[in-house]
């Protein structure tokens, strides 16, 4: 038989008061400090000193390890090694596998075995193992939900709530558990924004890897206009689809000191799922781009490109075979660019470009997976696709226009 | 046999159940860490047991696509067990869910998680008392750290199916 609520909680309280006795309570340091990082005057303060710590702590840790060791070992070491020792010189499986005999530095060697391994493991495995290191702490220590209650009045503004916070830290990792957790988001409008929205405008920790290493000095920049986007395109998204955004009502659980065991024990998932399935697609990205290369294809598609290239978005039409790695990985993609010749600010340009273009092939199959609970593959595909589309061609155009009018093209 | 552990966001139920099949999901402190369905096995009395650890639900009402799948599962096994994980520290709607699974004919079983930050909030539960009156097996433990997880295991065999006007009638009484 069912009871009504109004039933089932005053037997609840019969039994509450029966078993349960309230000590008196002591005000401890982790309990003032959990009060301190909800309230905006203390909290927003706080989080803005977390984040910066956050950045200072991956840019440190990941500079330390890529540049200090990986850079070295495969510039010196493996890089001149191979392009000797590997056979048949000249050959289309050279060229694939090895790359560029002439290239002095592993972005621009672009052979699987050269740039393939190094952007895997030199560049990239450092930034995954920075990212998740600081998130599962901050995640264990209950921070993320103290955060979403802060930024609760911001994403209201674009039809989100506080919560939106979570999905758009965890893309920052990768995109794909990004778009498994707005499941937790109420309804289907809500569900279908944030998918779009993490998936076109939040770089993953992979791309922030290699845009670290590669373009420090324009990091800033492309993060400032993707962030941006997302905002501006939140907003519009927010207006123009029908359905409701929900207030939401959450708990903050208390600070609790993170476990070393649970700890290492995701950190460690995370690593074996980057050998296991992020690193093939990397070299396996690096080898299809050789061979659509030899094959004369990429050439093709960048002279059929050329106009919207060069025309639209003002960045050279070399940066097609980038962008069709970047269909498997968007770290690989941006790796590629350093061996195109362009200005600065085309560089900018290409980099926002790869991020917005398309979602990874890993991320696309999730907001497929993930569309089928959402109102429908076809709808959210199409709908997806749709605003994808349009955010390409205005959201890069633009960049394009900012730099005419700045005269840095 | 299916074991499913089922509570509010963020009480510890995947703690738990790595715990229990020894395996390595994704345990975090904050609410809608599980957003689908794990499933691991454990061996009790040498007996297989199959334990999932669902999504957080706050009642069986769902509200979002995580609760659904919550309700999803405990809809698609034949008479499961049951077992409510409950944060000690807010005892009461983790009662209100496990009314709601005992009205329902569930066997089931309570876990008291996060114990010691009850200790530490000055919380006495009585849980020999709380047994007498529901009739169901309750256990403190502490999911990160281990304590109390053996004793669930051993009464995992224990659970109960409730006369709900049975217990009506005594807590109405008391």
């Amino acid at each position: 038989m069912n009871l009504d609520p109004e039933e089932r909680w005053r037997l609840i309280d019969k039994v509450a008061r029966e078993t349960v006795e309230y000590g008196t309570e002591r005000s401890t340091i982790r309990s003032v400090l959990a009060e301190l990082t909800v309230k905006p005057l203390t909290g927003i303060p706080f989080a803005l000193a977390v984040l910066y710590g956050f950045w200072g702590f991956f840019d440190a840790f990941a500079g330390f390890f890529t540049d200090g060791f990986f850079v070295p070992l495969f510039d010196d070491h493996w890089l001149p090694w191979i392009q000797e020792a590997f056979p048949l010189k000249g050959s289309w499986l050279y060229y694939i596998l090895v790359g560029d005999p002439e290239a002095i530095n592993s972005f621009e060697a672009l052979g699987m075995l050269t740039s393939g391994f190094f952007v895997a493991i030199g560049v990239v495995l450092p930034a995954i193992v920075a990212f998740y290191l600081v998130i599962t702490i901050l995640e264990d220590s209950g921070y993320m939900p103290r955060l979403a209650v802060l930024v609760d009045t911001v994403l209201h503004k674009i039809g989100l709530h506080g919560f939106a916070i979570v999905p758009m830290i965890l893309s920052l990792g990768c995109n794909v558990p990004g778009v498994a957790s707005t499941r937790t988001l109420e309804t289907k409008k809500q569900r279908f924004m944030m998918m779009i929205l993490l998936s076109v405008f939040i770089p993953c920790g992979a791309q922030l890897g290699v845009m670290l290493s590669l373009i420090p000095e324009y990091f800033g920049y492309i993060m400032l206009y993707l962030v941006t986007g997302f905002f501006v395109f939140g907003w519009l998204l927010n207006k123009l689809i029908p359905g409701r955004s929900p207030e939401i009502i959450t708990d903050v659980p208390p600070l609790r000191t993170p476990t070393l065991t649970n700890v290492g024990r995701k950190l460690w998932v995370k690593v074996k799922g980057f050998f296991t399935n992020a690193i093939p697609f990397v070299l396996l990205g690096v080898g299809l781009v050789n061979l659509l290369y030899l094959g004369g294809v990429i050439s093709w598609i960048a002279n059929s490109l050329e106009p919207l290239f060069t025309g639209w978005f003002g960045i050279p039409k070399e940066t097609v075979a980038p962008l069709i790695a970047g269909f498997l990985r968007k770290d690989l993609a941006v790796a590629q660019l350093s061996a195109i010749d362009m200005s600065g600010f085309q560089l900018i340009t290409s980099v926002v470009i790869i991020s917005i273009y398309f979602p990874c092939i890993a991320t696309f199959s999730m907001i497929i997976k993930e569309g089928r609970k959402s109102g429908g593959v076809i709808k959210v595909l199409s709908g997806s696709l749709l605003t994808l589309a349009t955010v390409v061609f205005l959201w890069g155009g633009l960049l394009h226009l900012i730099g005419i009018l700045l005269g840095v093209t | 046999m299916a074991i499913l552990l089922m509570g509010h966001p963020n009480v510890g139920k995947s703690a738990v159940f790595n715990r229990l099949t020894g395996a390595n999901i994704t345990e975090s402190n904050y609410p809608g860490t599980t957003v689908d369905f794990t499933e691991g096995y454990t061996y009790i009395d040498g007996k297989e047991y199959k334990v999932i650890d669902v999504p957080g639900t706050f009642s069986t009402d769902p509200k979002d696509e995580a609760e659904k799948v919550a309700l999803d599962i405990l809809a698609e096994h034949d008479d499961p067990i049951v077992v409510v994980v409950i944060d000690s520290t807010k005892i009461e709607r983790g009662l209100y869910l496990a009314f709601e699974i005992m009205e329902r004919g569930y066997r089931t079983l309570i876990a008291l998680n996060m114990w010691d930050d009850a200790e530490k909030h000055d919380l006495r539960i009585d849980v020999v008392r709380l047994e007498e009156i529901l009739r169901v097996p309750v256990v403190p433990t502490v999911a990160i750290s281990g304590k109390g997880i053996s004793t669930l295991v051993e009464k995992v065999p224990a659970a109960n199916r409730v006369d709900i006007e049975d217990l009506r009638e005594k807590v109405t009484n008391l």
